[in-house]
């Protein structure tokens, strides 16, 4: 069954490094969905959170890969009910709903969103949730006709149980 | 402490390859790499630069130099076309485990991205089929790049890796001091044996009928040969060989049953069909191994033992992986082995290879004496060398020839490109092994298309005095694809046939002793006279044009559905 999997990597702070993690997706012809790299919370490590639909057979066989990576220290696979997931987004929105009323407040309170810019030709309004949550306020903002630009992040993610203890031994 | 006077990037890394071990370089020199040759020219006492062709024949020469001697085989290039023509032989090197060093001038750093002259970007090039690869862009790095490019070349499953050198950091200069790499946070190449998993793997042995042994590659990489042989014997298991675990057992050990595979022996294959436990060290299930995954070994549990955990149910679905050195493993498994005689399973053997020798090797020789077989050339060969000559083949039919009728005494006597198939491989890689081993004999078989491919290297073979033994197997076609072309594609033979060259005419331009037999009778003499030349020595076999191998299992067939003729 094709579904979402997010894998998580651990590796080395180094060069090249998502270029060999891509080439494993891109090998198979697996499409990523969103991407995010960082540094984790141990220096010189770095963190990816790379999410793509496959089936279990597929993402088991390419993390195995991904281990073989000489860079790559720790990979897991997860399903995103495993994760606590979180995402961010930015709305460029038409500074007409300011003269609406009502409308901005709906946004701050009903999407628990906050504005962070504010001029005469639009308001930027920043809410960091699941996707799910992030995608309906975009449909509402959209079928509103006041969405003017949208970006959003990829998944900024934590494993209910520790990821990074297997690390701190290094 | 008197202060070391500083030293160059080049020299640096002619100081950090001979610190490993390196005695032999196959290279082509070009603008990007002249410092580093430059050095080359003080250091011939202690590194042997052989001047290949071609940079193809630089990297496969490497190869099977690392095959033959079981060293990191180096080769030395330029930037742009010169690293782009070592791609095909890293490719060849990543699918077959060889540990290479492949080092690649670059242009100057500060040129990088600029589409500078002879710059292509070979780290993204190289990065999906190579097992590592680094850009070293100033001098300092260079020590620590190529102690790390040999540890991670040789160590685990070996692989080619790449350096890619930018022509600053082999002209600037810096205090040079060398220390091997043994260690990488991120790098654990030596997997720790699961003594359970060992114990589970013994009793399912102890307890099978009808176990077979399946011999890789991975066997010869662990230098674990004396051990499987022990094992074998210990528990009384049959082994089977893969194309790349070749020779790791001798022909005429009592327990090896034969070759796998697409064109391996009826016997082997059909053990691995009857099978009640097969035990896989050191090969990966290869499509060519298995034929239809879905009816592969139907009745048997399988233990795979590899020291590539992706390997482990990537093809197969396996009953009892192990992650684990073959050699590891196996002394681990003979402890707790008990023998049991298992002569009625070792006569399916018998009796299947009864049989192939009645439908195919049998029907094989022209009865008439006249035409010549290929069967005929490596049978002979084989008779006449004894089981001793290192095999080093082409691709194609060529190849399944040698497989099939070769007989070897000893190890890393079978080199062949097993995973990526290249044809072109044959000529280079023997010379390489012949510079590894020069004490053994090494004959290079081919086919006239192969041949054709990379035979430049004639010139490298001539300069270097080079005393390798070459048979050409010329049956005018690509004979490998014509018989496909014939069996699955209504005999229509599209772009298969070759108007070839005199092939003789063109060793005796080279200066290499020749000579080229047409017929049956004349055969033995001229085999003869190959092995008993002092030098290279070049032999073309004008073979039967329409020749097949059989038995062959059709690609996607289960195993249970070989053939052994038209």
């Amino acid at each position: 069954m094709v579904k979402e999997y997010i894998v998580i990597a651990f590796t080395e702070n180094q060069i090249g490094v998502l270029n060999r993690i891509t080439a494993l997706y891109l090998r198979r012809k697996i499409n990523i969905e969103s991407l995010k790299v960082s540094e984790s919370s141990i220096k010189g490590i770095s963190m990816f959170v790379i999410s793509a639909f496959t089936t279990q057979e597929i993402i088991e066989k390419l993390v195995r890969q991904l281990r073989n990576i000489v860079e790559v220290i720790q990979v897991e696979y997860y399903s995103d009910d495993e994760l606590i997931t979180q995402e961010i987004a930015l709305y460029k929105i038409s500074s007409k709903i300011v003269r609406e009323s009502g409308m901005v407040d709906m946004i701050i309170r009903s999407w628990n969103a906050r504005i962070i810019e504010m001029n005469p030709s639009f308001v930027v309004v920043e809410k960091t949730g699941t996707r799910e949550e992030i995608e309906n306020l975009r449909t509402e903002l959209e079928t509103r006709k006041v969405l003017l630009e949208f970006t959003r992040s990829g998944s900024v993610v934590l494993h209910r149980e520790s990821m990074e203890n297997t690390l701190n031994q290094l | 402490m008197a202060n070391k006077p500083k030293i160059k990037g080049a020299e640096a890394l002619l100081l950090s390859l001979i610190a490993e071990g390196t005695d032999t370089i196959f290279g082509y020199p070009g603008g990007q790499v002249i410092p580093i040759y430059d050095h080359l020219y003080h250091f011939t006492d202690r590194i042997n630069h052989i001047l290949t062709r071609h940079e193809q024949g630089a990297v496969h020469a490497a190869q099977g130099y690392a095959r033959a001697t079981g060293k990191v085989g180096v080769c030395l290039v330029t930037s742009g076309p010169g690293a782009t023509n070592l791609v095909t032989g890293i490719a060849d090197a990543m699918l077959d485990s060889t540990p290479l060093v492949c080092i690649t001038g670059q242009v100057p750093c500060s040129l990088l991205g600029t589409d500078a002259f002879q710059e292509a970007d070979t780290i993204s090039m190289t990065m999906p089929i190579s097992k590592w690869n680094y850009q070293v862009t100033q001098a300092s790095e260079i020590p620590s790049a190529i102690a790390r490019a040999f540890y991670i070349a040789r160590s685990g499953r070996p692989g080619p890796v790449v350096i890619d050198i930018s022509k600053n950091a082999q002209v600037e200069e810096f205090d040079f001091s060398y220390k091997p790499c043994i260690y990488l946070r991120s790098y654990k190449p030596h997997p720790e044996l699961d003594l359970t998993l060992i114990d589970q793997a013994v009793q399912m042995i102890n307890a099978a009928d009808k176990p077979l042994l399946l011999v890789g590659q991975g066997v010869k990489l662990a230098n674990a040969e004396s051990k499987l042989l022990e094992f074998a014997e210990a528990a009384g298991v049959p082994m089977a060989s893969t194309l790349m675990g070749i020779s790791a057992v001798p022909n005429n050990h009592p327990l090896f049953v034969g070759n796998l595979g697409m064109h391996g022996n009826l016997a082997a294959n059909e053990m691995t069909q009857r099978s009640d436990l097969i035990i896989a060290v050191g090969m990966r299930f290869s499509d060519r191994v298995t034929g239809d995954v879905k009816n592969y070994a139907p009745n048997a549990k399988i233990i795979h033992i590899d020291v590539d955990a992706a390997e482990l149910n990537k093809n197969i679905k396996v009953d009892l992986p192990i992650h684990a050195d073959a050699a590891d493993a196996l002394e681990a498994m003979k402890r707790g082995i008990s023998y049991k005689d298992r002569s009625k399973w070792m006569a399916v053997a018998a009796e299947n290879n009864k049989k192939e020798y009645e439908d195919v090797v049998l029907p094989s020789t022209d009865p008439q004496g006249e035409y010549i077989s290929m069967y005929d050339v490596i049978s002979t060969l084989a008779e006449v060398e004894k089981g001793n000559a290192v095999i080093v083949t082409d691709v194609g039919q060529n190849q399944m020839f040698s497989a099939r009728y070769s007989k070897f005494n000893q190890t890393r006597s079978f080199i062949t490109s097993g995973g990526l198939g290249t044809m072109g491989f044959g000529l280079p890689a023997a010379m390489g092994a012949k510079l590894g081993v020069p004490d053994r004999e090494v004959v290079a078989i081919m086919g006239d298309g192969g041949f054709q491919m990379t035979m430049q290297e004639l010139g490298t073979i001539m300069q270097n005095h080079i005393g390798l033994k070459m048979i050409v197997l010329n049956n005018t076609y690509l004979g490998m694809v014509r018989q496909w072309q014939q069996l699955f594609f209504g005999k229509r033979y599209s772009f298969t046939q070759l108007e070839n060259p005199d092939f003789p005419s063109i060793a005796a331009a080279y200066g290499i002793a020749n000579r080229r037999v047409e017929r049956l009778s004349d055969l033995k003499a001229a085999i003869q006279e190959l092995a008993d030349a002092p030098g290279a020595y070049f032999l073309e076999v004008d073979v039967l044009p329409e020749e097949n191998v059989f038995p062959m299992v059709p690609a996607g067939a289960s195993l249970s559905d070989t053939i052994c003729k038209e």
